[in-house]
């Protein structure tokens, strides 16, 4: 359990980074003069969480394979897209407009997805690289 | 054949060596009885029963209601359950790393990273078994002899 709330808020915290990071390029790409209020400051946060649900709701305790794990990875990606998208322009009517921000966006969370994915992947690396050591000298022991 | 015994510090590993022109029957009966010494495990492979030395194990696994248990090319099914054995070979050099594996750490070359926070252990046979994340920490500790 412990290890679950870590590793939640561990990829939270890296979801919250590349939001900030995407939000500040598709700004000043799309809406470039755009005037926001503190408020502004609460949105990689709220998105954070939102994009952090389907990962915590998908977890399993059961066993997966390299590739059951990539089917589980592009699936949890289509959900975060989708639930981004519906928070963000749901209710709204469809405009030409309204769809090129909407692929913009959908397009900034699959960056950002590989990103976080790269990002705990080179921690992982780190982390096996000194349990690599370790197993050496644990080796060396026996 | 000269037997020569020689005394060698605490901190050193014990070893067996042994000088010959050729590893012939004669040689490989003392290599099995080194490591019978070691401990074996009793299993089964195409009917015939094995004692297996327990340094030679790669790892054991547990395929629904079977163990299995991998040597460097062999496979072998074993009577006990994959508890028993991790309960076993816990003071050994063994570590569960799943919920279906126990693998002898004197075994593995090096440690990957795969997806979601789990890692490959890179076995020197070629063979490669996954640290599920929920063994991660006590694979840690076992390395670093921290494991109870």
């Amino acid at each position: 359990m412990k290890e679950r709330v870590v590793d939640a808020f561990r990829n939270f915290f890296i979801i919250v980074t590349h939001i900030n990071v995407a939000m500040f390029v598709l700004g000043g790409v799309l809406k470039p003069d755009q005037k926001f209020g503190y408020e502004a400051f609460a949105y990689p946060l709220i998105y954070g969480a939102i994009t952090s649900i389907p990962g915590l709701c998908m977890r399993t305790t059961k066993e997966m394979s390299i590739a059951q794990t990539i089917i589980r990875e592009v699936i949890q990606l289509l959900l975060i897209v989708v639930a981004l998208l519906v928070i963000m322009f749901g209710g709204r009517p469809l405009t030409v407009d309204m769809a090129f921000q909407a692929a913009s966006v959908a397009v900034s969370v699959i960056i950002v997805f590989i990103l976080v994915n790269l990002i705990r992947w080179i921690l992982d690396r780190k982390t096996a690289e000194k349990m690599t050591a370790d197993l050496e000298a644990f080796q060396r022991r026996n | 054949m000269d037997v020569r015994i020689q005394k060698i510090d605490e901190t050193n590993t014990e070893y067996v060596e042994i000088g010959c022109y050729k590893t012939d029957s004669r040689v490989q009966d003392i290599v099995r009885f080194v490591k019978a010494r070691e401990g074996s495990i009793e299993a089964v492979l195409e009917e015939k029963h094995y004692q297996l030395p327990i340094t030679d194990i790669y790892y054991i696994e547990a395929v629904d209601d079977k163990t299995f248990i991998y040597m460097k090319k062999d496979c072998y099914e074993a009577r006990k359950r994959l508890y028993e054995f991790e309960s076993i070979l816990s003071e050994r050099e063994f570590a569960r790393i799943s919920k279906s594996v126990v693998v002898n750490l004197m075994k593995v070359s090096s440690i990957k990273p795969a997806l979601n926070g789990r890692f490959m252990c890179m076995l020197a046979n070629g063979e490669k078994v996954i640290i599920s994340r929920k063994y991660v920490p006590d694979v840690k500790k076992k390395l670093k002899g921290e494991a109870e």
